[in-house]
């Protein structure tokens, strides 16, 4: 061992009576008992990830990628414990109830609480059993090498996180994975703006437009990649067809390496811009006309009127487009790859990281790289939320 | 309330549905569950014979169930072992020999007849069928697996393009491939391209195996457990960098790598005269010769190009056998090889050649088709057979044994797209895939080995 | 917005921008006619151009012709007879069903739990609940496809529906709505001795039949429109559902038929489409919340 357990689990136990007793101290209670529950809180936090992994990330014959992967777990795991715990001892020492938290009106509440019991034992279970028991589940996998149908599983510590760590290929693939995502999420979003404050002036047959502009967000991802799979088919597909004819170029659709990103991006902002349009429609129906009207007569221009009065009345709407828009591109887009681009594309250039996942456990059979990717991919979603909620959700314009 | 009785008895209603159908089978006959990989035509002439058979045999009842590909059919076997709902038999491809031997989930053949000489007054005779073919599924000595479906790479021309060129036959060579490109390429109506492949893996092992160079250690894991692979020989390079010369002469038309599920776009590009040759599993024999009627020009059908400097030696064989699961009721695995032996008889070996390009893996059904003057009338039938007689049997010809193979193939196929479509060494790019391919090797192992 | 207001804004409109400048023969706002008339020509033509190609054989395909073929019967004979789309769609009718209907029963119990009920720890609840909004079951997939073998659900409708019948989103979505419902309502009904779920289905139920409609809406198409989870579970053909079955059609050797693959995108998408359009609004309410998992 490089570093003992009892050390970790002290300096734990510091960090934790470190913050608590600061939060106890401010909020006005007693610093002694928040040093003590701060104290409990850290060491438990240290050792949340460590004693299941049995701190084989500190084993002498380890590399030093190994004992700091160890380190930010150890440190996750103290964040993960401590931050829940002062914050709610911080609300329970302001006076602040939990239930209130919930915004329950207290009226009309049934007698025999214990009702509650079964009417909630469905959800709860279900989710208890399908999502919280394969997370955890998914967590076990990501230290192992383990194929289905092999005569034994082999703890293998944190190395399927330290290998994608240094595996360019992996690299390459988040690279692109947020590549495919931004332009999907930017152009469908952009072009889904305009589009709709289009659709929403007052113009003959606007409601004619929207229901044609609408209808794809029906269509699935699936096919999608199929129709595309139709027209952008480097041999024998219409539009490499029209634009020899007309232009004088035919372009790899399919494979080549730099341009099949961009028909995986074409098909999913296709399939994706009638919800946001409708979204947007909906939104700039919830901008007061009054503002408008404002700025038309104040001689505003166009543009300038736009960005400085709808736009920022349209953040909650962006707010949450954006927030649906990266999951599609993350997750829902995996259909189109796997119906234009069967096995990733031309250089795996259309790989993204939930794609790999699949390949990885499903057609490589390797359970375990591919619950360490699932989770790479998890803590991605979780962050990028984050930051979304953080630097958009607190600007939002709320007064819709 | 009334919706809500209503609802409940939707819901009860969906209950009842999901129990799995297959449950409901007939009563006295005795069921067998053959597993196939595919779910084309390939599928339906093998529900006909299951069909037949089942009327011959009146206390069995064959039931056949198609999977998407051999990809996707390794992955559901290893599930169903391990909720112990194996079918009797399960069709597995050539890349799958190792997992299948490891995962202890099969018979041998030979264990399973027992020296027995007739099963249900169906003669065995294991030495009707042809010699490559037995020679890849002995393993350790013992008839493993039935063959059923065994293909080999070969090459369908375009001779409409070749004629108008000054080749009266297909090139045979690499520098031949070459300088017939250099003049179809010259035409005035000239494709496209000249020539095209599917990009999978087993390509690139066939053109190893021409030049006699071992896929991996062991003797190509033959003798003993292979422990690393040994295509990243100078046998290796020398195919990738023939691929990229031709791609880079824009003689190749590269039309992406090849999830293993379908090789359409390769079908396309020859059946539209994008192209005048393509490189093809002869499995495809009688579509791609059907191709050419419809489309107005002659196929013909030839051996895989081979590397003019290291010579030929031999291809090796593709495809799938049929694989007796472990542990049956005895009543259950005598029906299953009853079947087996009526599925591969001398008439169904020979009109499934007929329907696909299969070669006919009985001496007797060559002989049958000889005799009806078949193959007089359809020459390229023949090529794929006669490719494979030709072969001189080595470790290397023999094919690799080596578990996780199809992730392997994976790695050398990206590795080929890698150097068709990047400026990288080919030399580095197959050192590369060869190390990623170790690890895979090396993980199996460890999980795997007895 | 009522056609009341859309009168004003344009009258206002015009007074604001006044007119004058534009030539007589040029219709109001042409630029705005011109880029959503460019619009709905670029996301029709792909459907257009599949509904032709759904008409015609592999030949007409590939001379590029742009009028309807002579190949929709054997295309249609190829989707159902040599393929079997019917059985795939009444698997997704089957799931689509499972799980809309489901999930809004489990959704309406909880949320008739968190709103009428104040029992101890009912925080921790909440936030158990909550927390699935950030797990999306892509990221757990390689362990539900483990978990669900181990179940020994393979092939069947429990594998499909199952894992998806609760839904914090649901959850929410009731919560909220009776949340907004006097609750003077509740105490009425209870005077009259009724229990809570006649409570929930006499007087709730019939209260809330939108935003019943909205997650159905919602669920139905997301379910319909499900292919990662089917394509992993699901290796019996006979029990694909559509999204993953119409990848049959690319199977059988030879170049890719595309008449009838594009015959079977198009019938696929017809439901959720027909739905999706008749029940906009409700879609968009249901969808408040977040994603649906």
């Amino acid at each position: 061992m490089i570093v003992s357990p009892v050390i970790l689990l002290l300096a734990g136990a510091a960090i934790g009576a470190a913050i608590l007793g600061f939060v106890f101290q401010r909020a006005g209670g007693r610093a002694l008992i928040g040093l003590a529950l701060g104290a409990v809180a850290g060491g438990f936090g240290s050792a949340l990830f460590m004693i299941p992994l049995d701190y084989c990330t500190f084993e002498a014959e380890r590399e030093s990628l190994d004992a700091t992967f160890g380190f930010i777990l150890v440190g996750a795991g103290i964040a993960l414990v401590v931050t829940p715990v002062s914050w709610l001892a911080g609300k329970l020492l302001r006076g602040e109830g939990l239930v209130s938290s919930t915004g329950q009106p207290t009226q009309g509440t049934f007698k025999h609480w214990w009702i509650a019991l079964p009417l909630l034992l469905p959800t709860l279970t279900i989710l208890a059993v399908f999502l919280y028991y394969p997370s955890l589940e998914t967590l076990r996998l990501s230290t192992m090498l383990s194929r289905l149908g092999a005569r034994r599983e082999v703890f293998i510590c944190v190395d399927n996180f330290t290998r994608l760590a240094q595996d360019q290929e992996y690299w390459d693939i988040v690279g692109r994975t947020i590549y495919i995502s931004f332009f999907i999420v930017v152009l469908s979003m952009g072009l889904s703006l305009l589009i709709a404050t289009m659709a929403y002036l007052p113009i003959r047959g606007a409601s004619i437009y929207r229901i044609l502009l609408v209808w794809p967000y029906a269509m699935s991802p699936a096919v999608a990649g199929i129709i595309f799979l139709l027209m952008f088919n480097p041999s024998g597909g219409m539009f490499n067809y029209l634009s020899g004819n007309w232009f004088g170029f035919k372009l790899g659709w399919l494979n080549d390496p730099k341009v099949a990103p961009w028909t995986i991006i074409i098909a999913s902002v296709w399939k994706s811009m009638g919800f946001n349009i409708l979204f947007y429609i909906a939104g700039l129906q919830n901008v007061p006309k009054d503002l408008i009207e404002a700025g038309a007569i104040d001689g505003a221009g166009v543009v300038r009127r736009f960005w400085h009065i709808v736009w920022p009345l349209l953040s909650p709407t962006t707010f949450f487009l954006i927030v649906t828009n990266v999951t599609y591109a993350f997750f829902e887009t995996y259909a189109t790859i796997d119906y234009l681009t069967p096995g990733g594309g031309p250089l795996q250039s259309t790989t993204t990281m939930m794609y790999r996942v699949i390949q990885m456990g499903v057609y490589n059979n390797d359970m375990g790289k591919a619950a360490a990717q699932s989770i790479v991919l998890f803590m991605m979603v979780i962050g990028l939320t984050l930051v979304l909620f953080r630097t958009g959700g607190r600007q939002v314009t709320y007064g819709v | 309330m009334k919706k809500l009785v209503l609802v409940s008895i939707v819901l009860v209603m969906m209950l009842a549905l999901a129990v799995p159908m297959s449950s409901t089978g007939a009563q006295d006959k005795i069921p067998i569950d053959v597993w196939i990989s595919f779910q084309d035509y390939r599928l339906d002439w093998a529900q006909n014979v299951a069909a037949e058979f089942n009327a011959v045999y009146p206390q069995y009842e064959v039931n056949i169930t198609g999977g998407y590909s051999y990809e996707t059919m390794f992955a559901q076997v290893a599930v169903a072992a391990e909720q112990g709902q194996l079918p009797a038999v399960v069709h597995y491809f050539e890349a799958a020999t190792q997992d299948a031997r490891d995962s202890g989930l099969f018979k041998p053949i030979a264990e399973a007849l027992d020296g027995r000489t007739e099963i249900n007054g169906l003669p065995v005779d294991l030495d009707d069928y042809v010699d490559p073919v037995i020679a890849y599924y002995t393993l350790d000595g013992e008839f493993t697996s039935m063959p059923w479906n065994t293909s080999s790479a070969i090459m369908f021309s375009n001779m409409r393009y070749l004629n108008a060129a000054g080749w009266d036959a297909p090139p045979a060579t690499w520098n031949e491939v070459d300088a017939a490109c250099e003049a179809v390429m010259a035409l005035d109506d000239a494709p496209e391209y000249c020539w095209t492949f599917p990009n999978h893996g087993w390509f690139f092992e066939q053109w190893l195996a021409q030049q006699d160079a071992l896929y991996v250690n062991n003797g190509n894991g033959r003798e003993d457990r292979a422990t690393e692979v040994a295509f990243n020989s100078e046998a290796g390079v020398a195919i990738l960098q023939w691929l990229s010369d031709q791609y880079d002469k824009g003689y190749l038309y590269y039309s992406g790598a090849q999830g293993g599920e379908s090789w359409s776009t390769v079908d396309q590009a020859y059946s539209t005269q994008q192209v005048a040759m393509a490189v093809y599993s002869s499995s495809d024999t009688t579509l791609y010769t059907e191709m050419g009627e419809e489309g107005g020009f002659e196929t013909i059908a030839s051996f895989m190009p081979y590397n003019d400097e290291t010579g030929w030696t031999g291809n090796l064989i593709g495809g799938a056998t049929l694989w007796l699961v472990d542990g049956l009721d005895p009543e259950v695995e005598d029906g299953a090889l009853t079947f087996l032996l009526y599925f591969t008889n001398t008439e169904y070996a020979a009109d499934w050649h007929k329907v696909t390009g299969y070669i006919a893996i009985r001496h007797s059904s060559n002989e049958l088709l000889e005799a009806e003057g078949y193959f007089a009338e359809n020459p390229n039938q023949t090529v794929a057979a006669d490719q494979l007689d030709q072969s001189t049997i080595t470790p290397a010809t023999s094919g690799a044994l080596v578990g996780g193979f199809p992730s392997i193939r994976n790695e050398v196929t990206a590795a080929i797209d890698r150097v068709l479509l990047t400026d990288e060494d080919p030399a580095a790019v197959l050192d590369a895939a060869a190390e990623a391919s170790n690890t895979i090797i090396e993980e199996y192992n460890l999980l795997n080995a007895p | 917005m009522t056609s009341a207001s859309q009168e004003s804004i344009r009258t206002q409109a015009v007074v604001a921008r006044g007119s004058g400048r534009r030539p007589a023969w040029l219709p109001k706002r042409w630029y705005a006619h011109i880029i959503l008339v460019l619009a709905c020509f670029l996301s029709g033509i792909p459907l257009f151009y599949a509904l032709l190609v759904s008409t015609q054989t592999n030949a007409e395909v590939f001379r590029y012709q742009f009028t309807p073929g002579s190949g929709l019967f054997d295309n249609w004979d190829v989707v159902f007879y040599e393929r079997h789309l019917h059985t795939y769609m009444i698997n997704s009718v089957i799931m689509t069903i499972g799980i809309t209907v489901i999930k809004t029963i489990f959704s309406l119990l909880s949320g008739l739990a968190f709103v009428y009920f104040r029992f101890p720890g009912k925080w921790v609840v909440f936030a158990f609940v909550l927390i699935t909004l950030m797990m999306p079951t892509e990221v757990l997939i390689i362990a539900l496809f483990r978990f669900i073998n181990d179940l020994e659900w393979q092939n069947t409708f429990l594998a499909l529906i199952v894992p998806f019948t609760a839904s914090a989103t649901g959850t929410f979505l009731f919560r909220q709505h009776f949340a907004s419902i006097p609750p003077e309502l509740s105490e009425a009904a209870q005077l009259d001795g009724a229990n809570p779920l006649q409570f929930l289905f006499r007087v709730l139920v019939p209260m809330s039949w939108n935003t019943i409609g909205a997650l159905a809406v919602v669920q139905t198409i997301y379910a319909w429109n499900m292919y990662l989870w089917p394509n992993m579970i699901i290796s019996d053909p006979d029990m694909q559902t559509i999204q993953t079955g119409i990848g049959t059609l690319r199977l059988g050797g030879g170049a890719l038929r595309f008449g009838p693959l594009m015959l079977a995108a198009v019938i696929v998408s017809l439901p959720p489409v027909i739905v999706f359009i008749l029940l906009q609004k409700q879609f968009m309410s249901g969808f408040t919340l977040t994603r649906d998992k």
